[in-house]
């Protein structure tokens, strides 16, 4: 449908506002016409280069409609107006997804220019010529408008019924948004996991993503494309499989062919792997035979002013390392699998025997992969943190203090590594003082400030960890805050208290729902095997409220 | 004169770079011609990779079509495909040039190396040109018989863009049997890419007639399901959807080879599982069966919300659909949905939403604490949204109502202007459910006389006073000072409630409130512009002096009690939004017919206007397309708040 039905809606909907008018009547007439050109304008606005396209005829016959007050608002006006204007173009069906596109937008929105701005960095599109020019002339431009129209980069909703009958689902990665644009009524998670794996096999490839990595890679970037999806439907998105078919640009390559001018050629021909085990080629070889287990758990949790445990959750990912030669199937046992409650696995793995045996078989693919992520069932986890955090908060009117200290809890007597909290200030916050014991402190001034204290490592029974954070908040803004509120004690309020600190740690050689590795037995190959398993309990989304 | 001469200079050095950059854009086009045509491969290599370059970032490259074509015969794949890129983006305005590259083409679709065979076969189908069409039927028959299951399971692919370009070319070359028939291949990723090809044609065809699911079908999908990698079980999960199973037992078995799908760890398989488990549901009555699959169905919805932010949102959204379907299923479960600080506001939103349909009575308390803490945060809109969850709870639960109005208390104290106003709208809904229990706190409620200065908690506020006027010990006075500011007054909502006030203190206590009665109905009549205002007074007034009982019948007659606003969807949008679950049409509650165009004509349903309005109004553009589940909730507790709904039902 071409822009015009966006204008028909808006027309449609002013009728329905000025019904049972008299048209007679001079400044009715007049309202309706600053309305119609309200609603035009805004239609413009919105569609710069749609606009563009209006006729000289079609403006016409719009103001046409526009000076005879009695066909001003016809009965029945979108589908007046539908007849009257050339028929849209049919939307396409064999593309589900229009196109693809990776807007650097965040980085713009870093310097708060909202007006910025926000291009494109790349697009890629599976469809007819048609769509395409729909997609790139009009939706994108409206997508962009549509970023913009959020304070907050972080709040933009990431499924958008967008013009011209499409759906924009975006998703946000670091200073990247990738753009799935869709045709048809499609599952929006499909696309959601299809650009996040997008934004995983670029980063397998290219490394750090941003928009000049981009496009110095984009011939990767392009093959990858085409490879993983092929008219509009997701082919693959396994990083094993897609090394097969596109070379991974190796730095030594790169060097070598922009010094001398002279490329290496690809030295191994890509070739498809087609067996019944997709994820994992013929023929690989190591010297050494490894395999590395890593268990990962992460504790999500709120913890009240009061120290008691709002939500507590723990879930976990068993990631693998293997290098290991020849077509290996591997059996790896836990010692409690029923205190997973919830296990998503890698397609390799069989899931039946999982389901009757509680064991996991599986031919591995070849490098790091992630062969299980679980959730740990609420009844078996301990409910026992391995930090407590706790937080007082003083106010003396415009003066705020917040102590912070920081302690072991439970995690089997190791110290605690990589401890970050992070304390976001309230935006009226300045004067920010703070006073460290133990550790180091920054202050970030951003929109809103926030202190972050790092320790390297927290040892059971240390007690001299602590913060003092001292803040002032701005009069004025407090007094905006309270406006309409008479009452001049209260000059400041809950709303300007810092709330929550969040916290990051690490605990390596422990885990929370105490589930180990029995064993990892190696079949259908003879070689002896290396193996190795670590334990890490991290946090996840671990918040202190004060 | 000096203007003009700066002018006129401006003017030239404009003219001079434009001419500069032309030459410049010309000459680089010139350059890469001849390193095309250069006779060092890595030279023709590197400008291949320029041309490419200067194509994505949208410079015409269109004058080196030729020379670029001469490039094609390379054994270098990474050049092939860039070439075959600048083919298919050059192919629509030069049709003619492309049949230059066709011979390539052909030979490269019967090379020895499998990729290049299926990238030939998959290029020559994107290419879009009916020129390309006659050459392509033999290579695409061949590469339907390939040997290697990646050649097959693209030219499955490249039929479905054929039947797009002519219908005619793919039923006449057997292209479509041959697609038929691949449902049955060996390799599952072939399967998978039939079924998809077929739904497509399906879809494109007038009569939608290409393919239909049988029964001995759904058994081989079914098997495929197992191998297939997670986009092919997306695409044959999403044909299951179409299908009706012939018997109770059918059913059961497919449910069941369903299952083991719930654990997979993208995300749309599982929510696409559960679509299905949700839709032949209804065919399996069996009660341990459906226990079973409801307790499967809970931890791979849970650890949905796990994940990142949007895909949290996608399911929220659908767990809201299916909670609707199966009201117990997450019960237990409730702090899962706690809001984290840093979530993205719209996921917050939908939290707070599963929060109050899924609290049982046991836990309002935890809930209630929570959502205090929600009250706190500054996102005025979420405040208020919480707050008025608090109500919502309250008025469900009779055991709640207590604490809620306990947390409502604390939350006025801290007379932060924008909690102030939604908490006493939410005391007012309290009050209203609860009639004569909460007599002893009104009193306390005048201390925030001056702090509403929004319409609605003002209204709120003085229909409290009015309902409780012998619990307040200066009424006249508070209403008196009310009374002052009656014509400065905005919102007609405020007026009437003001008026309805005046009148029930009035009845109440006649000595007090002759007076204030009498001003009200005065100003109401004489000075008010809002004829619904006056009309309101004009009958007070009048019934007042007819006959006094008939008065205190009406306004002080037993309220019909206020029921929780009805935030579900109609049982048949619910049925349609079940049967779309996952689907765009669940995140935004609407049945796709009303906004996929293609669906809109088959079902004969005029085109949703409101849909593309919202390509003008963005911002809440998805907001408004929530709006029928979110916003009516709002709208729910509106209606029975403005302007005393006992009124109006007694006349």
């Amino acid at each position: 449908m071409g822009f015009l039905s966006t204008i028909s809606a808006a027309y449609s909907i002013a009728t329905s506002e000025n019904y049972d008018i008299d048209w007679e009547k001079q400044e009715t007439r007049d309202a309706a016409k600053a309305h119609w050109d309200a609603v035009r304008t805004k239609a413009n606005d919105a569609l710069p280069l749609a606009a563009l396209r209006l006729t000289a005829e079609q403006k016409t016959l719009l103001d046409e409609l526009l000076k005879d007050s009695n066909g001003l608002f016809p009965e029945n006006p979108t589908d007046h107006l539908l007849a009257e204007l050339p028929k849209a173009i049919p939307p396409t069906s064999l593309n589900r997804i229009v196109g693809s596109v990776i807007d650097d937008c965040l980085k713009n929105h870093k310097h708060d220019d909202a007006q910025a701005a926000k291009t494109p960095v790349i697009q890629k599109h599976w469809c007819d010529d048609v769509s395409i020019r729909r997609a790139s002339l009009v939706v994108v431009p409206a997508f962009t408008k549509y970023l913009r129209s959020f304070a907050a980069m972080h709040d933009t909703e990431p499924v958008w019924s967008a013009p011209l009958d499409t759906v924009c689902i975006h998703i946000q990665r670091k200073e990247l948004v990738y753009l799935g644009i869709v045709s048809q009524e499609i599952p929006p998670l499909e696309v959601l996991e299809l650009l996040e794996g997008v934004d995983q096999a670029l980063t397998e490839y290219i490394g750090l993503l941003s928009e000049v990595t981009i496009k110095e890679n984009f011939i990767t970037v392009y093959q990858l494309l085409s490879e993983m999806v092929d008219s509009g439907c997701a082919v693959t998105t396994d990083t094993s499989v897609l090394r097969g078919l596109v070379p991974v640009p190796s730095l030594v390559n790169r060097v070598i062919e922009n010094v001398s001018g002279i490329g290496m050629g690809t030295e191994k021909r890509p070739d498809v792997n087609t067996s019944s085990t997709p994820w994992r080629a013929q023929g690989i070889r190591h010297t050494n035979n490894e395999f590395f287990v890593d268990i990962v758990e992460k504790i999500d949790a709120i913890v009240n002013s009061n120290g008691s445990v709002v939500s507590y959750d723990v879930s976990g990912d068993i990631g693998c390392k293997s290098r290991l030669s020849g077509m290996p199937d591997l059996l790896l046992a836990l010692n409690r699998p029923e205190v997973m409650d919830d296990v998503a696995f890698h397609p390799c793995v069989r899931i039946n025997k999982w389901e009757n045996e509680g064991v996991i078989g599986f031919v591995p693919p070849d490098g790091q992969f992630k062969l299980a992520s679980f959730h740990v069932a609420t009844d078996a986890s301990p409910r026992t943190l391995p930090i407590y955090v706790h937080a007082t908060t003083t106010r003396q009117e415009l003066a705020h203090t917040i102590e912070l200290s920081a302690e072991v809890g439970q995690c089997g007597g190791r110290p605690i590594e990589k401890v970050q909290v992070r304390v976001p200030l309230p935006s009226q916050a300045y004067n920010i003082r703070v006073q460290c014991k133990a550790g180091t402190y920054t202050v970030s001034n951003g929109r809103t400030s926030q202190v972050e204290w790092s320790m390297k490592t927290l040892k059971a029974g240390d007690r001299s960890s602590r913060l003092v954070i001292q803040y002032f908040v701005r009069q004025s803004a407090v007094t905006n805050a309270a406006a309409g509120n008479s009452s001049p004690q209260a000059v400041s309020s809950d709303q300007d208290m810092a709330q929550e600190a969040f916290v990051d740690f690490e605990v390596a050689g422990y885990s929370m729902s105490s589930i180990k590795v029995d064993s990892l037995k190696l079949m259908r190959e003879s070689y002896k095997l290396f193996k190795g398993v670590r334990y890490i309990t991290k946090a996840g989304s671990f918040q202190v409220r004060f | 004169m000096m203007n003009s001469t700066i002018q006129t200079n401006i003017a030239r050095l404009q003219i001079m770079k434009a001419k500069v950059l032309a030459a410049l854009r010309k000459g680089e086009n010139y350059e890469l011609k001849t390193e095309l045509n250069s006779e060092y491969k890595e030279r023709r290599k590197e400008a291949v990779r320029r041309v490419i370059a200067n194509m994505t970032v949208g410079k015409d490259v269109s004058s080196l079509f030729t020379d670029v074509l001469k490039n094609m015969h390379t054994d270098d794949l990474e050049i092939k495909k860039l070439i075959y890129l600048y083919l298919i983006n050059y192919a629509k305005t030069q049709p003619d040039l492309v049949i230059l590259a066709i011979n390539t083409f052909v030979k490269d679709a019967e090379d020895t190396n499998p990729l290049i065979r299926a990238l030939a076969i998959r290029t020559m189908g994107c290419l879009h040109v009916q020129e390309v069409l006659d050459y392509l039927c033999d290579p695409l028959h061949k590469c339907l018989k390939d040997t290697n299951p990646y050649v097959r399971k693209t030219a499955v692919m490249c039929v479905a863009k054929v039947y797009d370009l002519s219908v005619d070319v793919a039923e006449d070359n057997g292209f479509v049997e041959s697609v038929r028939e691949a449902l049955s291949d060996s390799n599952s990723m072939v399967v998978s890419n039939a079924v998809s090809a077929l739904v497509e044609m399906n879809d494109m065809s007038r009569h939608h007639d290409v393919w239909r699911l049988e029964a001995n079908t759904v058994g081989k999908l079914l098997t495929a399901i197992n191998e297939c990698i997670e986009w092919g079980q997306i695409a044959i999960l999403e044909t299951l959807v179409d299908y009706t199973p012939r018997d109770e037992k059918e059913a059961e078995n497919i449910c069941e080879r369903l299952l083991p799908r719930l654990q997979h760890a993208n995300g749309s398989v599982v929510l696409t599982t559960v679509r299905l488990l949700l839709k032949y549901e209804k065919h399996v009555h069996r009660a341990d069966l459906l226990a079973q699959f409801s307790k499967k169905m809970v931890p791979p919805l849970i650890t949905l919300l796990s994940s990142d932010p949007e895909i949290q949102y996608v399911a929220l959204r659908n767990i809201n659909i299916i909670l609707q379907r199966h009201p117990k299923l997450l019960s237990k479960e409730i702090r899962v949905f706690f809001c984290r600080y840093n979530d993205p506001i719209y996921v917050k939103y939908e939290k707070l939403d599963v929060l109050v349909r899924i609290c049982s009575e046991r836990n309002t308390e935890p809930l209630l604490n929570e959502l205090k803490e929600y009250a706190k945060e500054v996102d005025m809109d979420f405040v208020s949204r919480a707050v008025q969850a608090i109500s919502r709870l309250a008025i469900r639960y009779e055991t709640a109502a207590e604490n809620a109005i306990k947390v409502l208390l604390e939350l006025l104290e801290t007379r932060a202007n924008h909690i102030v106003q939604s908490c006493m709208v939410a005391l007012q809904d309290i009050l209203r459910r609860y009639p004569r229990r909460f007599d002893s706190l009104v009193d306390g409620l005048c201390e925030y006389v001056d702090d509403v200065n929004e319409p609605e908690a003002r209204a709120a506020l003085i229909w409290i006073l009015g309902e409780y006027s012998e619990s307040v010990s200066n009424i006249s006075n508070i209403l008196t000072s009310f009374l002052e500011s009656f014509l400065e007054e905005e919102d007609s909502g405020v007026q009437l409630a003001l008026i309805n006030a005046a009148v029930k203190f009035f009845l109440k206590s006649p000595q007090q409130g002759q007076t204030l009665v009498l001003k009200a109905l005065q100003t109401a009549t004489e000075k008010c512009a809002n004829p619904d205002v006056r009309d309101r007074a004009y009958i007070y007034w009048r019934l007042l002096s007819a006959d006094p009982n008939a008065a205190r019948a009406v306004a002080l007659a037993e309220k019909p009690a206020i029921e929780l606003e009805n935030v579900d969807l109609s049982p048949q949008l619910l049925e349609e939004l079940v049967n779309e679950l996952g689907c765009v049409s669940s995140v935004l509650q609407k049945p796709a017919r009303l906004f996929v165009y293609s669906l809109a004509e088959k079902a004969g349903v005029p085109r949703d206007s409101g849909i593309s309005a919202m390509g003008l109004d963005d911002a809440d553009s998805v907001a408004a397309g929530a709006g029928d589940a979110a916003g009516s909730s709002s709208a729910g507790i509106d209606a029975s708040n403005e302007g005393e709904p006992e009124l109006l039902i007694s006349f």
